[in-house]
């Protein structure tokens, strides 16, 4: 019903460069279809929802937009007069200022019907009247002026408002903007139910994910003006494609009150300086050449259309089926012992994937199969789709400079012999990289980014010299030094005393982000990974049992084994009153 | 550095016409403004390039003077007016609590006095001159940068940086000269050129009711003067005589005000951008 | 409704209190003034010295300086509420008498000039904020920034020369034409009304610069509010934006400085009066004033701070029924 087809709004700043808000935004709302916008504050989410009430001062505007064929773009101000409110109606999000303050609230739900439908003033508000009482406002709410409703109060008025003349599509801006909880939920049943009642398509446009998967069937992704990933709400929201969507979902608070907040790095463009090529590069963490220079088209990728040019988030490393058969010698005959058995696993970019189990459940080894430093004896490690089984020479050259580990003690990783210079300068003397003054800047930026001293001094001290928590960050800069895109951390802080342990787990998650890298983080402790990780697998006896986003594994844990580790995890604050409250996906 | 907005430039270039005159005025006046340089009423001549009025002074020559008294009215009058309003409404602002609900009630109640009426009475009881002229102003227009003042100390003092200052144990003089001054510095120009050009038009005003300093001729004295002489307008003498010096005043007072509009501007960037 | 009563109660309260200040002031300025001015009148060594005995003696019992303050503040209080203003020096007249014969001419005025200046202000400050930026709206700030920066003065002989001298079509000066013996009513409002025309209309140009200025700026930013966004998107008709929600919210400034308004058109008069010899407050003023008629002076400035009080207190009840949110704090 409405079609919008390469949307483009720009604003001029004193008639100069332009500044373009939504640019070439396409998509279709069915009747009593509804259709989710998302995207961070200033990208452009609220300049699209005026646009389709013709809002704008025209000459901002290309593209078009139709309502049942009949072309909206380019209408002069009469003739759009006739299409806002009749047939599609706005709620704004600033709540608090959309009344005008000097009319009883009554009177400002009829006017529309007055003017539209030609109803007289007492008509007008005994429709209004009947519509507050649908919102759930009484009638007193009506007599009284805005100044005097509470927040929620005014957004049902504004609501009841749209409602007047029965618009075909409703545009909701921030519906629940600046409302506790319990009267958001409220809010998104009315709207849930208005919907189903009178067959209003909505056009949800918010930041609010869990609003949007709770009112639409479809979404939209919005970056820096730009449309990202459109596709069913269920499987954007469940399998995100493209990169920003996938930081989106995960870096917010309301999807995974369990874990921190995980930022996307960096910050949204300035709308008034768009990078070139695609807009989120300077932010992906996949971002290749092309990236910097072509604008990545809309196309189909696993039923959703995704604009990137790699298709989407791409798999930074796939494990099939790996075994591994130990034969243990104990006196007696070489019994074989499956420490690894079949397991399979992917992780994507930027994504911190935990790997959980107890001591023996194979994990450990399952980590140095992954980097090379262990062969499987049976399926194959692929890792930016070649095939490292048995890597050797060049390419296992290649794949230390991709994947770097970082072990669990520290004393154990560091010759005592080396000063800290030479331990973090090892793999660029190793791989020759850059000529020596290179060499020394790199070791010295590396530090720095693990919070540690450059002097002399601090190069020149041996890692008895070094407490455990510096010994570890040493550690961490010789692992990052290598510029890794994916870092394996087996049990990276269990040798630390619980404050250092929580400084270095933070150190690692800022890091992660910072650069862009993806991680498997293999530990035994449940409760501390839940505080960083994406998605959390779980082993047990060799064999993965279990394995989702992070925050359903720990609220609500399928497979017994996870259970038990639940149960033996340290309890303190890991079940909050939030975990209950969540949304789910 | 940025470009002059318009109204600046107009507002500076008159300031300093006007300014470069009054400095000047005993080498660009042709005559003693006090002398009897020719005949009474005389119409314009080479000698007399605006006349002479009705007791034979050069006009041109009274015109040019009057710049000065113009000019130290505004100068003193206006800082007068902002070095009351600045402190009161500083102290208020900062102080808030009782001290600040007093001195409002102070401002609101001379707000809402009828000014011109009371400064009449004022220089009528004071005596007309020059000083009371100025004293009467500062004192009756205060309340006006009183509150703008306040109302920009109140935000500051509640800002983080202030109240980290004072962490930091920054005393009250401290904290006034280091983050509330430089913040209201703009206002208070602001409010020192508005008071001026009220300032300005209240003394035109006042000569020209008979309440100015009788010797110090300002530009409303000589408008006063022309008035007085009966039927001026039945002829074009006004045009040269009673003009003049109102054109001078509407310009000076014109140069005020963009000037003002010009800081303003500086103050509340807000206004420069076109809506939507 | 509580509230808004007591809301009404305490603004009452606050103009009574002005009002009291303004008339202390009035009985304690010429007391206390250096030189005792008013001790002059009737010194025969000063040259203020009133000779007529029978004004002297007038003020003698007016003042009554040789008594205790506070019964003379007491005597002066009971004769402002019976009528008794003094007497003029210079006229030999008791001041109410003298104010209550200004009075009209002076409210007919700025009255006039009041009325037409707010409507012309309102219309083209909405209009002109309407269309903010286009080239309407900026030559109509130009001008009429141009208009609230000229004296009245210098408008009025600009008036009195064209339309006086050179033109001819109006009397330049006086509130009627001197001696004239009307035959009915409608020849006296004729002749009123001409005399009226000039000083009138000079006066409401005076004004009409700063209200037009205070209209079209608040219209541009209530324009900008999200109520006129909402209104816009409600799709209602132009008319009805510009002035059903826009012009109906820029009126409470503009009600708001109503009474600052009143202020400034008396200022106006006092000088226009005096350049058209208008028998009014204003002219009153001059002549007090070049006779040092201090009785008349101070007389005048106590009813003219009376009707600007009034002109507050009505200004702020008026705001108080078109803003719904004034008394209730
Ligand atoms: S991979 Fe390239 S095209 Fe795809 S999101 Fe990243 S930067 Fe954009």
């Amino acid at each position: 019903m409405l079609v919008v087809r390469d949307l483009r709004v720009t604003f001029s700043r004193d008639g100069k460069s332009g500044v373009r808000a939504v640019d070439g935004v396409s998509f279709e709302l069915a009747r009593g279809g509804a259709l989710g916008v998302i995207g961070e504050t200033g990208a452009g989410k609220t300049t699209l929802a005026r646009a389709l009430l013709g809002l704008h001062p025209p000459e901002c505007v290309q593209g078009s937009v139709r309502l049942d064929g009949r072309e909206l773009a380019g209408l002069s101000e009469e003739e759009w007069r006739a299409v806002r409110w009749r047939r599609i109606a706005l709620v704004v999000q600033s709540v608090g200022t959309a009344l005008d303050p000097v009319y009883r609230v009554g009177e400002q739900i009829g006017e529309p019907m007055r003017f539209h439908l030609g109803l007289s003033p007492a008509e007008a508000w005994a429709r209004a009247e009947e519509l507050a009482r649908r919102v759930g406002l009484e009638p007193r709410h009506l007599c009284a002026y805005p100044h005097q409703l509470s927040g929620g109060e005014k957004q049902r008025a504004l609501l009841a408002m749209a409602l007047g003349c029965n618009p075909e599509v409703l545009v909701l801006d921030e519906p629940t903007s600046g409302q506790d909880m319990l009267s958001r939920v409220r809010l998104l049943d009315l709207l849930a139910d208005l919907r189903r009642e009178r067959g209003t398509a909505l056009l949800v446009v918010s930041h609010d994910l869990g609003a949007v998967a709770r009112l639409t069937e479809e979404v939209a992704v919005l970056y820096a003006g730009k449309l990202v990933e459109v596709g069913p709400t269920e499987a954007v929201f469940g399998d995100p494609r493209h990169p920003y969507t996938w930081g989106l979902l995960h870096s917010y608070p309301d999807m995974d009150t369990a874990r921190d907040l995980r930022s996307i790095r960096g910050l949204p463009p300035d709308p008034a300086h768009p990078p070139a090529g695609c807009r989120f590069h300077p932010r992906c963490t996949q971002a290749v050449e092309k990236c910097r220079h072509e604008e990545p088209p809309l196309v189909e990728v696993a039923g959703r259309q995704v604009a990137c040019h790699l298709g989407g988030l791409q798999t930074l490393l796939r494990a099939e089926s790996l075994r591994k058969v130990f034969f243990v010698d104990n006196g007696g005959p070489r019994s074989p012992l499956e420490a690894v058995r079949g397991v399979s696993l992917e992780i994507r970019e930027g994504e911190v994937v935990a790997l959980v189990g107890e001591t023996g459940s194979g994990k450990t080894t399952l980590g140095r199969m992954l980097v090379g430093l262990l062969s499987p004896d049976g399926g194959r490690v692929v890792l930016e789709g070649r095939d490292l089984t048995a890597a050797q020479g060049e390419k296992w050259r290649w794949l230390s400079r991709r994947v770097q580990l970082i072990p669990q003690d520290p004393f154990d990783a560091v010759s005592p012999r080396m000063t800290v210079d030479q331990v973090v300068r090892e793999p660029l003397d190793i791989q020759k990289v850059g000529a020596p003054p290179e060499r020394e800047e790199k070791v010295r930026q590396v530090l720095k980014a693990v919070g540690l001293p450059t002097d002399p001094v601090f190069l020149s001290l041996h890692a008895h010299e070094l407490s455990g928590g510096q010994l570890q960050r040493v550690v961490i800069a010789r692992a990052l030094v290598l510029e890794p895109k994916l870092l394996i951390a087996d049990e990276p802080v269990a040798m630390l005393d619980p404050s250092e342990q929580a400084r270095v787990m933070n150190l690692l998650k800022e890091i992660q982000v910072e650069r862009g890298l993806a991680m498997l983080l293999i530990s035994h402790d449940l409760a501390l990974v839940r505080k960083v990780a994406d998605r959390i697998l779980v082993m047990h006896q060799g064999r993965i049992v279990e394995e989702g986003p992070g925050s359903r594994v720990v609220t609500r844990p399928i497979h017994e084994h996870t259970r038990a580790l639940l149960e033996s995890a340290p309890r303190i604050g890991v079940f909050t009153a939030e975990d209950a409250e969540e949304t789910e996906f | 550095m940025r470009r002059l907005p318009a109204e600046m430039a107009f507002g500076l270039g008159i300031l300093a016409l006007f300014g470069a005159v009054a400095l000047l005025a005993p080498v660009v006046a042709p005559y003693d403004p006090h002398a009897f340089s020719g005949q009474p009423l005389e119409r314009p001549s080479r000698a007399h390039p605006l006349g002479t009025n009705d007791v034979g002074h050069d006009i041109l020559s009274e015109l040019l003077y009057g710049a000065r008294v113009s000019l130290t009215v505004a100068l003193a009058a206006g800082a007068g007016t902002v070095l009351l309003g600045t402190l009161v409404g500083g102290a208020a602002g900062y102080a808030g609590g009782w001290v600040d609900r007093v001195l409002m009630r102070l401002v609101d109640g001379m707000m809402s006095l009828p000014r011109l009426p009371l400064i009449i009475l004022l220089i009528a009881f004071l005596g007309a001159g020059l000083p009371q002229t100025i004293l009467v102003i500062a004192l009756l227009f205060w309340p006006t940068t009183a509150r703008v003042i306040r109302a920009q100390v109140q935000s500051v003092r509640t800002r983080g940086y202030v109240r980290m200052a004072r962490l930091f144990g920054g005393g009250p003089a401290y904290v006034f000269l280091r983050h509330i001054l430089p913040a209201i510095g703009t206002l208070v120009a602001h409010g020192l050129v508005v008071s001026a050009g009220t300032a300005v038009a209240i003394e035109a005003g006042l000569a020209f009711l008979g309440l100015g300093d009788p010797t110090a001729k300002s530009w409303g004295l000589m408008v006063r003067f022309a008035l007085n002489l009966p039927g001026l307008f039945l002829t074009d003498r006004w045009l040269w005589w009673a003009l003049p010096p109102a054109l001078c005043i509407t310009l000076l007072v014109l140069a005020l005000t963009f000037l003002g509009i010009g800081l303003e501007r500086r103050l509340n960037p807000r206004l420069n951008r076109r809506w939507q | 409704m509580n509230r808004v009563f007591q809301g009404f109660v305490g603004r009452v309260f606050s103009y009574l209190f002005s009002l009291w200040v303004i008339l202390t002031l009035n009985f304690l300025l010429p007391r206390l003034m250096p030189g005792d001015p008013l001790a002059a009148l009737l010194d025969p060594a000063s040259s203020d010295y009133v000779f007529d005995p029978e004004v002297r003696a007038a003020l003698e019992a007016y003042y009554g300086l040789d008594r205790p303050l506070l019964e003379q503040y007491a005597r002066y209080l009971v004769g402002i509420f019976t009528g008794d203003l003094g007497r003029s020096i210079r006229l030999s007249r008791p001041v109410g008498e003298l104010v209550a014969s200004r009075l009209p001419w002076t409210l007919l005025l700025v009255g006039t000039a009041l009325l037409l200046s707010s409507a012309l202000a309102l219309v083209a400050g909405t209009e002109a904020g309407w269309r903010r930026g286009s080239r309407t709206d900026r030559a109509l700030v130009a001008v009429h920034l141009l208009l609230a920066n000229v004296p009245v003065y210098l408008t009025g002989m600009l008036f009195i020369h064209l339309f006086g001298a050179r033109l001819g079509w109006l009397p330049m000066a006086g509130g009627r034409t001197p001696f004239a013996r009307y035959e009915t009513l409608l020849a006296a409002a004729l002749d009123i009304g001409r005399h009226l025309v000039l000083p009138a209309l000079t006066l409401t140009l005076g004004m009409l610069g700063v209200k037009f200025l205070l209209v079209r700026n608040t219209m541009v930013t209530v324009l900008g509010e999200d109520f006129m966004l909402v209104a816009r998107a409600k799709g209602l008709p132009e008319g009805r934006l510009k002035w059903g929600h826009g012009l109906r919210n820029a009126v409470l400034p503009f009600v708001a400085h109503l009474a600052a308004h009143a202020g400034m058109a008396i200022t106006g008069a006092v000088f226009i009066e005096t350049l058209f010899n208008y028998p009014g407050m204003g002219r009153l003023i001059f002549e007090s004033v070049t006779a040092r008629d201090y009785p008349v002076i101070q007389g005048v400035f106590l009813v003219v701070s009376a009707v600007v009080l009034t002109a507050n207190l009505a200004a702020d009840l008026l705001n108080a029924r078109l803003d719904p949110r004034v008394l209730e704090g």
